[in-house]
């Protein structure tokens, strides 16, 4: 009898870990596949010479009203604008390469967040929420050398009923 | 089952005590780091260091600490345990070539490491570039270590052949198990080093950054159950035996260990999950797979605290008094609950990090700082040591000396991982980022201020796990000296009352061998494919 009781709490235990691993995939799953979330995927191999020669220029567009695109270039121990002006954001594309080892580019407290890997660009598309506004550290977080913890930029965020108010 | 095993027990002290001298090393390093970290902390000027000490020292503590002491360790304690349970002698010449491959290249990436020019960290990410006797160092030391799994497969192998229709025993199974995973995780190492790393390293040639990566962590992460296992190994082999039942389910847990064997190792994209660069479907199969290998860890905890409760109940405890009623007095007994326990809230998170989604608010954060000291840290500084203070007088013939203190120490580690892993998970969640030496001084906008408190606090949790382990140092080096009591056996019982269950199906390691292959072609063909066919972009190499 022991043993039989034994096996339906096992059968139990079992049937519950399958589900809870079920829901989480399929959570996931709808993120990312129907809801289009997904982290950073999309790259295109570039060489450091091409960048050398101006193949890649670093700076901030801004395509249409709050639609912005943004060229980053980190390298031992910088990025490339220092400072990223967006006035309302609503779609930021970030493309980002690297000239010398693999770097991160992240703004905590946002989902962006990606590595830096020389030799590709990175392409990835950040909605900020609705009405965020400040300035906000843009920090490397992946180790680049002895100089890393100074690998630091700016974004500064201002929404445009703001500065008519002001 | 009495035997001779002097040759092997000469390997496995040589191997432990050498684990025990690289604990204190790479703890010390830890120290460092976890007080200079600290965002306002205000040391005196001689625990300051500079950055090019501190990375020197991130990198010895992730080497040594995660690298070199679970090979030392593990190949020591199967040396020890193997030959006992299945009463049979491992192979002395190549126990002797593989104790000379590990040490030779121990010393290399030790010496390579303590120059300071290799300060590249644990992950050694290409086209940062180390010293070459890094990259040698640390294939001799791997290489070395499959000659132990040689070593230790013959075995097994001719057991096998004079024990038909005989269930493998569970300590012996689960060390099999460890080994296995830990040749599927060092294969794409060996090819790492071999193709880009020395190469790069030596001559200078360019190298693609983002396949050396996935290369990496291909490795990486079975990586990860090969410092486990053995401790499962242990929860499977020792709580019963130590609480006089038997496993709840002898039968689940050796699926679990199959579980293990065919889904660690195609799930390294996870560490990968922001890397531009992998399509979304591929690093998805490789979440899904993630998920798949979490669930051995869910049944374990399953099987393992039903064991305890029947152990429990046995002693004369009730619906929940049988809780109390484990030896928690004892120091073996102890470091292994405290590293179940630890492991399961670790584990837990894990499965955030390997949120497909929920990896972008975490990654690269102090989140998984974390993550692995409650895993990996908690493994090594409680799980081997426990098993080492018995060892102490099987293997040693010493005893522990001061058995208190050697209870003390898992409990203190207890407290010191819950104050700096929480500390750590909250800063991570605020974004603070990890490998960095000066948060708060570096420029740019102003630090939030939550990272602050938590990193302070994760200093003091710091502190009392540094104190842990060195109790744990102190305890084995001195029962080494002056002997004490034996406080419990980890050989086998010599009259196994009942034989271990023979199941066809779970005996049949090459089945579940060619399944792990499959499962790895399936996860790494399509990546590699997608890399290759793209075109590599190799960069030059960069000194550090």
């Amino acid at each position: 009898m022991e043993h039989e009781e034994g096996s339906t709490l096992e059968f139990v235990w079992i049937t519950i870990v399958a589900a809870v691993i079920a829901g989480l995939a399929a959570s996931m799953a709808y993120y990312g596949f129907a809801k289009g979330f997904n982290p950073v995927c999309n790259a295109t191999p570039i060489s450091i010479e091409d960048i050398e020669a101006g193949r890649f220029e670093p700076g901030v567009e801004e395509i249409a009203p709050g639609i912005y695109r943004v060229n980053i270039v980190a390298r031992q121990f910088s990025f490339e604008p220092s400072e990223i002006v967006l006035v309302d954001p609503k779609r930021v594309e970030f493309r980002v390469v690297s000239m010398d080892v693999i770097h991160g580019f992240q703004i905590p407290g946002t989902s962006v967040n990606s590595m830096v890997l020389p030799g590709y660009i990175g392409v990835f598309v950040w909605e900020p929420p609705e009405g965020i506004e400040g300035e906000f550290l843009i920090l490397c977080n992946e180790y680049c050398g002895l100089g890393h913890d100074y690998m630091r930029a700016v974004v500064k965020i201002s929404s445009s009923s703001s500065l008519l108010e002001g | 089952m009495t035997g001779s095993y002097g040759v092997e027990d000469r390997f496995a002290r040589i191997t432990i005590t050498f684990s025990v001298l690289l604990l204190l090393l790479g703890g010390i390093f830890g120290l460092a780091q976890v007080i200079n970290r600290a965002p306002y902390f205000e040391l005196p000027s001689f625990l300051e260091v500079s950055p090019k000490t501190y990375y020197t020292f991130l990198t010895g503590h992730g080497v040594f600490l995660a690298v070199a002491i679970p090979i030392f360790w593990i190949t020591g304690f199967t040396a020890y345990l193997a030959p006992r349970v299945l009463g049979k002698n491992l192979r002395g010449g190549l126990l002797r070539l593989s104790l000379l491959m590990m040490f030779a290249g121990a010393i290399m990436a030790a010496a390579a490491i303590l120059s300071g020019r290799s300060a590249v960290l644990y992950t050694f990410y290409a086209p940062l570039k180390a010293h070459p006797l890094f990259y040698l160092g640390a294939a001799l030391l791997v290489l070395g270590s499959w000659v132990f799994a040689a070593a230790f497969f013959l075995q097994y192998l001719e057991w096998r052949r004079e024990n038909r229709g005989r269930g493998t025993p569970i300590a012996v199974y689960g060390l099999l198990t460890t080994f296995i995973v830990w040749i599927e995780a060092t294969v794409p190492l060996v090819i790492d080093v071999l193709k880009n790393l020395l190469p790069m390293s030596l001559f200078g040639a360019k190298v693609d950054a983002l396949e050396a990566r996935t290369w990496f962590w291909f490795f990486g992460h079975p990586l990860v159950y090969f410092w486990l296992l053995p401790i499962v190994t242990l929860w499977y082999y020792m709580i019963p035996k130590m609480l006089g039942v038997r496993i709840f389910s002898e039968k689940m847990a050796r699926v679990a260990f199959i579980m293990f064997i065919i889904a660690s190792t195609p799930v390294g994209l996870h560490h990968q999950l922001v890397d531009p660069g992998v399509s979304a479907v591929y690093k998805y199969l490789q979440v899904l797979l993630t998920l798949v290998v979490a669930s051995p860890s869910l049944l374990t905890a399953f099987n393992i605290l039903a064991t305890m409760e029947m152990g429990g109940k046995a002693r004369g405890g009730g619906a929940l008094s049988w809780i109390l009623k484990q030896p928690w007095g004892n120091p073996v007994y102890a470091g292994l609950a405290v590293t179940f326990i630890v492991f399961g809230i670790g584990g837990l998170t894990g499965i955030i990090n390997a949120g497909y989604q929920l990896n972008l608010l975490v990654h690269n954060t102090t989140w998984i700082v974390g993550h692995f000291h409650m895993t990996v840290a908690t493994i090594v500084a409680v799980g081997y040591i426990a098993a080492t203070y018995s060892l102490l007088a099987e293997l040693f013939g010493k005893g522990v000396k001061w058995p208190r203190l050697a209870l003390a120490q898992p409990y203190l580690w207890l407290v010191g991982i819950l104050i700096f892993s929480f500390s750590y998970y909250i800063a991570g969640m605020e974004g603070a980022p990890r490998r960095m030496l000066n948060i708060e001084g570096a420029g740019g906008p102003p630090i939030p201020s939550e990272w602050i408190y938590t990193l302070q606090l994760g200093a003091v949790g710091g502190i009392v796990m540094s104190a842990s382990g060195a109790l744990a140092v102190l305890v084995f080096f001195y029962s080494l000296l002056r002997g004490g009591i034996a406080v419990a056996r980890i050989a086998p019982n010599p009259h196994p009352e009942e034989g271990d269950p023979y199941h066809p199906l779970l005996e049949n390691w090459r089945l579940w061998i060619a399944v792990a292959i499959v499962l790895i072609l399936v996860a790494y063909i399509p990546t590699f494919y997608e890399l290759y066919s793209r075109g590599l972009a190799p960069v030059s190499p960069v000194g550090v």
